[in-house]
């Protein structure tokens, strides 16, 4: 479609979430309640794609929910949005648990596509993410065949840049510069804040 | 000179790591020693911040709505586990908490353990609470009754679920099927008013519903010898020492199917 940069991301979630955190960290069970509405999405969706399997994504995302909950206080609004940190903290364990179950050779290889066109059913997905999901695809289309397996097969995959490096051919100077051109392109592509 | 701009891992080798760190693309012995690097390094700081910011964009692109259930169970949890209180000044990320205060907390990455674990704390500090002023044999009926609760709690099939009523009052249970026994607590339920009691029910198709026995508070309720084939728990105002059936409808009512029952 036409150039240009994408709007900023409606919704309104931004500050909603900060504040919110804030509240969840003195204890406020509504506010968690609330927060649970803004962040559940993205932290299941984004746990999804890197888990595969539903039951395993569930339990992932329960653990990271739950840890909001308790350790809501060391949210730093000086290190960025809390949605980037909550996404962050679902990341970094989803990718945990696709590396030990990799690691175990229980990981199943029904494969789909990868980058593109997501593998679980569309029922549940909100208007927002649906217009998100697009615009995110058709700028990771605009990236370099390279850039891009470089930037999905480490954040939708879960690999490693050594293990990105391996499945590309690639030398590991070479993925890590993919990478960050990768990332950086599509900043300028999407445009905005979070 | 510093010790960062020798070896294989030089300071400017470690700026590389940029990008795979905010992409979570690096082994823990190369996550470990960039995290140690950032902590001296406000510019790869900054550029990190960006970078992951970049990547929670492909994140968002990925949103999809759980199961109502995840929701029900991590509400639940929520309502009996604690908050870690204070901030951690690292930028560890949650979960590896500190040491001594939480040595008895399972690891996060086993929540179902932890939402039992926190339910167990509770049952165990509302049984103190009761235990203050009894004779021997509420003592004894109590260690019964806390000893069916610890088996419950343990047991390999255990597993928990909540409901609410439209105030959001709640009744929780942690159940295993296995042994035919569930944990009930009721959280925030408005007070059944003068002379009149909270009622648990069992119901099961096809039969009249089963009084569990009265709610006292948040105290906990055990329930033993259920069928498998109970469907749900409801609550009902009765008048005081309880009713034989049930002559209110239920003011929350809560299916067992996620726990094991009702097949």
């Amino acid at each position: 479609m036409e150039g240009g940069r994408r709007p900023p991301r409606g919704g309104g979630n931004t500050g909603e979430a900060e504040e919110l955190l804030a509240r969840v960290a003195r204890g406020d069970q509504r506010a968690f309640e609330e927060l649970y509405a803004v962040v559940s999405g993205p932290v299941f969706g984004l746990v999804r794609r890197v888990v595969r399997d539903p039951a395993q994504s569930e339990e992932v995302a329960q653990e990271v929910l739950l840890e909001l909950w308790r350790c809501a206080a060391r949210y730093d609004p000086g290190r960025g949005s809390a949605l980037s940190w909550v996404l962050t903290v679902a990341h970094r364990r989803a990718v945990d648990r696709v590396r030990s179950a990799r690691a175990a050779g229980e990981r199943e290889r029904r494969e789909g596509r990868r980058a593109h066109g997501p593998a679980f059913d569309q029922v549940a997905e909100e208007v927002e993410a649906g217009l998100e999901r697009e615009w995110v695809r058709r700028c990771l289309d605009r990236l370099t065949a390279l850039q891009r397996q470089s930037v999905t097969l480490a954040y939708y995959d879960g690999y490693t840049y050594r293990e990105v490096a391996e499945r590309l051919s690639l030398p590991l100077g070479t993925v890590k510069t993919r990478m960050r051109d990768g990332l950086a392109r599509l900043r300028h592509c999407l445009g905005g804040a979070v | 000179m510093s010790a960062l701009l020798r070896g294989p891992f030089g300071r400017r080798a470690l700026h590389s790591l940029a990008a795979p760190y905010a992409l979570d693309a690096l082994a823990p012995p190369e996550h470990r020693r960039f995290e140690r690097h950032l902590r001296g390094c406000d510019r790869c700081a900054a550029e990190v911040r960006a970078l992951r910011e970049d990547a929670v964009r492909l994140a968002c692109s990925t949103a999809v709505a759980p199961p109502p259930a995840l929701r029900e169970r991590i509400l639940a949890a929520v309502r009996t586990t604690p908050q870690e209180p204070v901030p951690q000044p690292s930028r560890s990320r949650p979960g590896r908490g500190p040491g001594r205060a939480r040595a008895a907390r399972p690891s996060p990455l086993l929540v179902p353990l932890t939402t039992l674990t926190a339910a167990a704390a509770l049952v165990v500090a509302a049984l103190f609470g009761v235990q203050a002023a009894r004779t021997q044999d509420a003592l004894d009926r109590e260690r019964a009754r806390a000893s069916e609760i610890a088996h419950v709690l343990a047991a390999p099939d255990a597993r928990a679920s909540a409901g609410r009523d439209a105030r959001g009052g709640g009744l929780a249970v942690v159940a295993s099927a296995e042994r035919r026994s569930a944990v009930v607590t009721a959280t925030g339920l408005a007070a059944p008013g003068n002379g009149r009691v909270h009622q648990l029910w069992l119901v099961r198709p096809g039969a009249k519903p089963h009084s569990l026995g009265l709610l006292d508070g948040d105290t906990p309720l055990v329930a033993t010898g259920l069928g498998t084939d109970a469907t749900s728990l409801a609550v009902t105002v009765e008048p005081r020492g309880g009713s034989e059936q049930p002559t209110t409808s239920p003011i929350v009512q809560l299916a067992l199917e996620n726990v094991g029952f009702g097949e």
